[in-house]
């Protein structure tokens, strides 16, 4: 009997102290941050700018090493991150509306409920630009041109599915008037195409024109407020289009992550970007930031859902 | 602008700024040398390591690397018939039957050479011409890079070798593997059968190691009681500097693919590989004895070394203006730029001088310590390879080329289908079909259609849009010229000989 009582203090000493470490302890080993690109790419560079000032507002002298898990325009690794523990020991990178709008017109092996959101860091609203020479240099001549002849306009962007081109449909109902679509795979060779003049308008995102002021005419930025990035661009909403849109990029783990271990993730990560110094870093690569944390996240998550099932089922891309 | 590369010699010119291109172009050459490990994948393991590296050190080991793999690719190639890079195909052409014929070592001090002169030159065009040849980049629309495309295409012809069915097979081949994947246009997916690896098309480097590396590797195994390999490991060789005044007779070809090299270049999309078929292409056709290729003629594999090192800085020159990589690696020294918050664009030369230039000599660098590092490695380290017994040998290329195919993407995936490809490439390599047409069939068939529909996209479904511009109409007349001059020279021959006959 006094064995037997011995035996049921020691288990709930046991136990009850296991649950406070795992309490006070977390992170106790080294935290895995999946990248679903390559090394050097814009979501990669974002997560390898935050893993130190995650490593330092988590504190345990913890390490957070990044993992390039290519492929699929990032649903390999998004799908990996789905199906990790949801033990805090795995991160991943997260895009929007990119990872919502491949449950739809691909394969999955994941959904909105699969993951625990945590933050997202950048918001890189949709510009609307045209080569330098063109005549068209206004929302209003641009209107104008695309009135005259269904399809007549030509718009450069990097893919169907993604922000620019959501951002597009959103264009065709404001001003009602088609557009013809040319998906580039890249922003880059799109900006290009228009550089040199062989379409008419391209859809980027403000991040990408900041260094072609000189090159290019922007008629527009998709954003509530005007970019810090580039204060001269006026959006949308000023000029009487109700137009906001963007490429989002944030944070997620695994559904199901204990609440201590999310509360502390949730506390690092907005202790990161009140940082001056992880603020400074995004600026220099050029991430326009705007923090969602955890549930304002989540609603963002199922607006952009929202937003690219619309679009699915009134214009399915393919 | 030319004040500013004064400006950045003397940081790139410190110690451990020197320092790191020599390195690079050690790591290149070896990398290059490797079956199965190719420039993109050595800078793309560097490149998390530089987060932290002073911006002139990184960029300088990739500018290294980056020429060093492109000569480093064509040991292998002359030496065993195993391409190390995808651009170094071409130079296997001649290379190799030289080095059977114990012309090797001479074969590889024409690479190298020929290497360091396609770089330097590259280089310079990269210090002086970057502006202006930006301006030449923009002219190339969806239509015009069509045309380029059917251009290389063009280039088939000369390698569809003697049986021309077996050759339009494998080329046929070539443009299947390339349609793998998600479709450009609309995301639809094509022959994934349900697998995420297959959605981004098949890698190069998985199609050439398995086609290219994996059947002369067993060849290789299956040499077992042949232990006299005395004859194949002397390169018969003398001092480079002794061989160098030898090789200026090939001045025309090193001009000719040093141009075609740069030009292709500034191409978004295209590569080292095209550039080396082309003027490899090129400089048969002004050859004098166009017979003798293929069989051992050293100015072809000065045409093909010429023109792969000459498309490294030039390619750098869409990537750094406009953020256009002109090749698989240039894309992933962006992604090196990146990092050290390097964004491409006109802003880049006026925020970032010092480190733009400073990479620009460093290109330099790297391609004239190519003859150095290039020419002693060459001539003394790599042959002493061919003395291992030969089931060694090919024990060692087949465990390289599943390292080196893993660590692509860091699955096994990748590896399992190098596997099929060379179960392929032992076929074709018993039934004599050609495998060079499978790679350009590869490069351009994916390029040509994506590029194709993107110009009836613009031009709202009006075939028309392909003849509308200057440059479009240039190109297909330069097409018409490839094509139709041989045809009509052959019938006027014809003509001759049956005049003289009659």
């Amino acid at each position: 009997m006094r064995l037997k009582t011995i035996a049921i203090a020691a288990a709930f000493l046991i136990s009850g102290g296991m649950a406070s470490t795992a309490l006070a302890d977390y992170p106790e080993k080294r935290i895995d941050m999946i990248v679903g690109f390559a090394a050097g790419g814009g979501t990669d560079v974002m997560a390898r700018t935050i893993a130190p000032y995650l490593e330092k507002y988590l504190g345990n002298d913890v390490s957070v090493v990044v993992k390039n898990m290519p492929g699929a325009s990032g649903q390999i690794g998004v799908t990996a991150v789905a199906e990790a523990d949801p033990d805090g020991y795995t991160l991943g990178t997260y895009n929007l509306p990119g990872a919502m709008a491949r449950t739809l017109d691909r394969h999955a092996d994941y959904n909105a409920d699969s993951f625990t959101y945590l933050a997202n860091i950048v918001n890189d609203p949709n510009v609307i630009v045209t080569p330098k020479n063109s005549d068209i240099d206004s929302m209003d001549k641009l209107v104008e041109a695309a009135k005259a002849r269904a399809g007549a306009v030509t718009v450069a962007m990097s893919s169907l599915g993604g922000d620019d081109h959501f951002f597009l449909q959103k264009l065709s109902d404001v001003t009602d008037a088609d557009y013809t679509v040319v998906p580039f795979s890249g922003s880059a060779p799109a900006r290009s195409a228009l550089m040199g003049g062989h379409v008419t308008m391209g859809i980027i995102n403000v991040s990408e024109v900041v260094a072609f002021r000189d090159e290019l005419n922007v008629l527009g930025i998709a954003s509530e407020k005007r970019s810090p990035m580039a204060e001269d661009i006026p959006t949308f909403k000023e000029q009487g289009f109700d137009l906001v849109n963007g490429a989002l990029r944030g944070f997620v783990a695994p559904a199901g992550l204990p609440d201590d271990v999310e509360s502390k993730l949730l506390a690092a990560f907005q202790k990161t970007y009140d940082d001056p110094d992880f603020q400074k870093a995004m600026q220099r690569s050029g991430n326009p930031t705007e923090l969602a944390l955890g549930e304002q996240f989540k609603a963002l998550n199922a607006e952009q859902l929202e937003l690219a099932k619309r679009i699915w089922e009134t214009h399915p891309w393919k | 602008m030319y004040g500013n590369l004064i400006d950045a010699l003397p940081a790139v010119l410190s110690l451990g700024n020197l320092a790191a291109v020599v390195i690079g172009v050690i790591a290149g050459i070896c990398v290059g040398a490797l079956p199965g490990l190719s420039a993109t994948m050595a800078i793309s393991v560097l490149i998390p390591f530089t987060f932290g590296m002073d911006p002139l050190v990184a960029l300088g080991m990739m500018a290294g690397i980056y020429n060093g793999a492109m000569y480093g690719g064509s040991i292998p190639a002359v030496l065993l018939r195993i391409p190390g890079t995808p651009a170094a195909v071409a130079t296997s052409f001649d290379g190799y039957p030289m080095a059977q014929q114990g012309r090797g070592g001479y074969a590889l001090q024409v690479a190298v050479v020929s290497s360091a002169i396609g770089g330097i030159v590259s280089a310079l065009v990269l210090m002086l011409l970057a502006p202006p040849l930006a301006k030449v980049t923009l002219l190339f629309g969806p239509t015009e890079i069509f045309w380029v495309a059917v251009f290389g295409m063009s280039a088939i012809v000369f390698l569809l070798g003697g049986d021309v069915l077996k050759g339009l097979i494998s080329a046929a081949f070539g443009v299947f593997v390339s349609l793998v994947g998600a479709d450009t246009i609309t995301g639809a997916e094509r022959y994934t059968f349900g697998h995420l690896e297959l959605l981004d098309g098949i890698n190069i480097v998985v199609l050439l190691v398995g086609l290219y590396a994996l059947p002369p590797a067993i060849g290789l195994l299956e040499e077992v009681r042949d232990f006299d390999t005395q004859n194949t490991g002397r390169l018969n060789t003398i001092s480079i500097w002794k061989a160098m005044p030898g090789m200026l007779k090939y001045w025309k070809t090193w001009v000719r693919s040093s141009v075609i090299g740069v030009f292709v270049g500034i191409l978004p999309g295209a590569g080292g590989s095209m550039a080396a078929f082309l003027s490899y292409n090129e400089a048969r056709r002004a050859s004098k004895n166009p017979e003798e290729w293929g069989k051992g003629e050293p100015e072809g594999v000065a045409a093909s070394e010429t023109s792969n090192n000459a498309d490294t800085a030039a390619a750098l020159i869409p990537a750094l203006t406009l953020g256009i990589p002109g090749t698989a690696v240039a894309a992933v020294m962006l992604g090196g730029l990146l990092i050290h918050g390097l964004q491409p664009g006109p802003m880049l030369f006026r925020d970032n001088p010092g480190i733009v230039f400073g990479f620009m000599w460093q290109f330099l660098f790297a391609a004239v310590l190519l003859i150095f590092l290039g020419g002693a490695l060459a001539t003394n380290s790599f042959a002493q390879v061919l003395r291992l017994p030969r089931p060694l040998l090919g024990a060692i290329i087949i465990a390289l080329v599943f390292i080196g195919v893993y660590s692509i993407n860091g699955r096994m995936f990748d590896v399992y289908l190098m596997l099929g490809f060379g179960l392929i490439g032992y076929f074709m390599d018993k039934l004599k079909f050609p495998l060079p047409p499978v790679v350009l069939g590869l490069i351009l068939g994916g390029f040509a259609e994506q590029n194709l529909r993107l110009a009836l996209r613009i031009g709202g479904g009006d075939w028309s849009i392909l003849a509308a511009s200057p440059t479009a109409k240039i190109l297909i007349a330069m097409i018409l010229l490839v094509v139709l001059a041989p045809l009509f020279s052959r019938w006027l021959r014809a003509r001759k000989t049956h005049r003289a006959n009659a």
